[in-house]
């Protein structure tokens, strides 16, 4: 297999384009800070010898007690994301393309395809999360009020939500990776809220053409 | 209640390696109920409530002789009772003492993420201590007989403690001491299943020849057994037939595989990623100044081969610090869009 180069104009220029306004910054932070708390409390509740976690996270009642009630803040926060990115994360035809080009993209960071906002991983990520966030929410109601639920409710629940958690931690894991240490430039679009031009022709060209149409 | 009774502790919840006993021989301790001695006199659960200072459980009637419908958080023992209809047209009264079976391998144990808030001390006792309880109810879970029961006005969860600090002073347990016909016995372990074998054969010999000794192996055996005069209804006295830690399908063995793939999927995600970025590095948008005039632009690698070095005007912070960042992929021919292989 031959790795086709990407043909794509690059923009002769250092000027930034925003990426992320404020509220979905604040809206991606949110959810971002809140799945920290449910990651680790949620580890240092399912791992006995990850007890210790519970330590920096204000205890192990407090940490009980919390982590039901910033789940909700963050599920709000994911149901935002709903209405905010829903139709920008449809796929479309040339997500195939990107699938099928993921060896290239790993190799050189770039599949050279004319992709939009987002491209498939970053769809993929984001109907993983809701997804994923469903169920930690369904199954976490009967942790949350245990004596509402019959055992084997309980039980089926306890050991769903701990199975949900671990696709959460392996997508948060390769989310954060990806943004900050695999492409350099891109998380600029979620402090300052802009990215360089530079960066959004390589890997976002159409995004950034449209963008410019606007 | 407590551990710091000066009781050697075998385990301890969240606590690896937690065994404290460097004594010899200590014994182990259990209670036995003769189920054909039980006249359902509800004495030990008064006893209960009075030794452990447990208030008062509002009862009413709702058509059976058992006093309250179940444990509760302040209820740690309970006459369960059931009438059933014998094959002969007559009628049986299953009455069982329920109350914690104080396991040998403690599901509730296995389960709690609170270090220290469950507690197996060395004589076979389980206890909860409920300073350390955070209250997330996974011993509920965890519990095969569906035993330990949530407060939610101090968010703790309460069982029977097989009144340690009794048996800490050489004390028989409250519900041992106050049954009126010696139907619950208390002594070391060895001779309740003594007693219990022997009862079991007097039972067979009278005609119950589905008698047993309630000892469930699935949990490793447990510290409250009991004679079952009708082993064939063990439904009926609310007893499973087959309590189960061990198995991969049973809740504490399902959960202890999920905590071992987590803690597998974990660590390899973590060596992945590392191996990854040590083997593909960062990828950095090309530099301006690398675009040829047609626009055909070959990422890291320059369009004409050489290795592009150094990055001009406000560039975004990329990774020129990482080797393997300007190394080709290896392998894998790279092919410009005019045909042109790189190597």
């Amino acid at each position: 297999m031959t790795l086709t180069e990407p043909r794509v104009t690059v923009v002769r220029t250092s000027k930034e384009v925003v990426r992320y306004s404020l509220f979905e910054r604040i809206v991606h932070w949110v959810v971002g800070v809140t799945f920290v708390y449910l990651l680790l409390s949620g580890m240092a509740l399912a791992y006995p010898r990850m007890a210790w976690l519970a330590n920096g996270l204000g205890g192990g009642q407090t940490m009980r007690a919390a982590h039901p009630w910033v789940g909700v803040v963050f599920t709000a926060g994911l149901l935002v994301m709903v209405f905010m990115w829903a139709g920008a994360m449809r796929f479309d035809k040339g997500d195939r393309e990107w699938v099928r080009r993921l060896k290239q993209y790993r190799h050189t960071g770039h599949t050279g395809l004319d992709t939009g906002r987002y491209n498939a991983g970053q769809k993929g990520y984001y109907w993983v999360v809701l997804a994923f966030g469903a169920v930690l929410l369904i199954t976490g109601i009967p942790l949350w009020f245990p004596w509402m639920a019959g055992a084997g409710v309980q039980q089926a629940a306890r050991i769903i939500h701990n199975l949900a958690y671990l696709v959460m931690l392996a997508g948060f894991m390769i989310h954060v990776y990806m943004s900050t240490v695999m492409f350099p430039g891109t998380m600029s679009g979620m402090t300052s809220g802009k990215v360089s031009r530079r960066w959004a022709s390589w890997h976002h060209p159409r995004w950034l053409r449209e963008k410019d149409g606007e | 209640m407590s551990t710091e009774l000066g009781l050697a502790v075998r385990r301890r919840s969240a606590t690896p390696a937690s065994s404290t006993n460097i004594r010899t021989d200590t014994p182990q301790v259990s209670k036995i109920v003769d189920i054909d001695l039980c006249i359902g006199c509800k004495a030990c659960e008064v006893a209960c409530k009075e030794w452990n200072d447990l208030p008062v459980d509002d009862t009413s009637n709702f058509g059976s002789y058992q006093s309250h419908e179940d444990l509760t958080a302040t209820t740690w023992d309970l006459m369960r009772f059931n009438e059933v209809e014998l094959a002969n047209n007559d009628i049986a009264w299953l009455i069982r003492k329920d109350s914690c079976l104080h396991c040998e391998d403690p599901g509730c144990l296995a389960a709690c993420p609170a270090p220290g808030a469950i507690v197996q001390y060395q004589n076979g006792i389980v206890d909860f201590d409920q300073t350390k309880c955070i209250g997330c109810q996974y011993c509920i879970a965890g519990c095969p007989f569906d035993i330990p029961r949530f407060d939610p006005a101090s968010k703790k969860v309460y069982k029977c403690t097989l009144c340690v600090d009794r048996v800490t002073s050489g004390l028989e347990p409250a519900c041992v001491k106050a049954c009126p016909t010696g139907s619950i016995k208390y002594g070391s372990t060895e001779d309740m299943v003594a007693y219990g074998t022997s009862k079991v054969a007097k039972l067979q010999a009278r005609g119950f020849e589905n008698a047993m000794l309630y000892n469930p192996a699935g949990v490793g055996g447990i510290h409250m057994m009991y004679v079952v005069p009708r082993g064939d209804m063990l439904a009926e006295y609310g007893l499973p037939s087959d309590p189960n830690v061990k198995k991969n399908v049973s809740f504490i063995g399902l959960l202890r595989n999920t905590r071992r793939l987590g803690a597998a999927a974990t660590w390899a995600g973590i060596l992945g990623l590392a191996v990854f970025w040590l083997r593909y590095g960062r990828h950095a948008p090309p530099p301006e100044d690398a675009g040829s005039e047609e626009g055909v632009l070959v990422g890291e690698h320059g369009g004409d081969g050489h290795v592009v070095e150094g990055l001009g005007g406000n560039a975004p912070a990329n990774g020129n610090g990482h080797p393997s960042e300007r190394q080709p992929a290896e392998e894998q021919p790279i092919v410009t869009s005019d045909g042109k292989e790189l190597t």
